[in-house]
């Protein structure tokens, strides 16, 4: 049986980031997580895709964002390809936990939520890569 | 998403209810410093929240930081379980002031003015 995926081509607008939200709870619920982990899931990549916005293309509305998330063997695989600025990455989780600075929550969040999360510079793109894993009880 | 305000004596309440996103957060930023120089106390009731993203979390921490510039209390009440989750994956909990309810955010307020020297 083939597993659960979703893909969207969607534009850097923040509009869409409910219509993401609400297919990838849908996705992680059907996939069996609980409703904490599927709410800091969802709120994982949703981070992930205002980074793209919001650093990748600057705020721009018309760039093009690629969201691929699949269900694997262990748990959900998830890639986001863009064409915007590469991140810097020495900015990512640069941020001091705990302090009273507005900026760098997202990435904090993102690296605590996933299992595994990966940045690569291709020839289409920037691509994210991120992973989480299915703890199933037994 | 939805922001309205009341005056409740010499404090401020900001309700809001909705989805706290990128796309959303510059609006509940703009309400909370135009009326944070304005009182003595802002609370925002984040009951009726159903989502918030590190934008908004980002929001809260630059107008905490300016209410201690401009000597004001800026609480937070109402915390769902779905918004405390963010605070806690955001490690700011603690730097907040952070109560149940409006009545206990409204105790942190002070009271009327002495009277006018008569």
């Amino acid at each position: 049986m083939t597993g659960f995926q979703v893909s969207f081509a969607m534009a850097s607008d923040p509009r869409y980031l409910p219509v993401v939200r609400g297919a990838v709870g849908a996705l992680t619920a059907a996939i069996g997580w609980d409703e904490a982990e599927c709410r800091a899931i969802v709120l994982a990549l949703d981070e992930a895709i205002a980074n793209i916005m919001r650093h990748a293309y600057q705020g721009r509305s018309d760039g093009l964002i690629e969201l691929q998330c699949r269900e694997s063997a262990d748990g959900l695989e998830v890639s986001l390809l863009d064409r915007g600025e590469p991140p810097d990455l020495s900015k990512i989780c640069a941020r001091e936990v705990g302090c009273n600075l507005p900026g760098g929550l997202g990435t904090h969040i993102i690296r605590d939520v996933m299992d595994s999360v990966s940045y690569q510079r291709t020839e289409s793109g920037n691509r994210f890569l991120a992973v989480k894993r299915l703890r199933k009880n037994t | 998403m939805k922001i309205s305000i009341r005056d409740v004596g010499l404090a401020k309440i900001v309700e809001v209810d909705g989805d706290v996103d990128l796309g959303t957060s510059g609006a509940l930023r703009r309400t909370l410093f135009a009326a944070l120089p304005e009182t003595s106390v802002l609370a925002l009731n984040l009951q009726a929240i159903r989502y918030i993203d590190s934008s908004g979390i980002a929001t809260l921490i630059e107008v905490l930081n300016d209410s201690r510039r401009l000597n004001k209390q800026f609480i937070l009440f109402g915390l769902s379980t779905a918004v405390e989750e963010v605070f806690r994956l955001t490690h700011v909990i603690r730097i907040f002031r952070i109560v149940e309810t409006e009545q206990e955010a409204l105790d942190d307020a002070p009271g009327p003015p002495a009277g006018g020297g008569l």
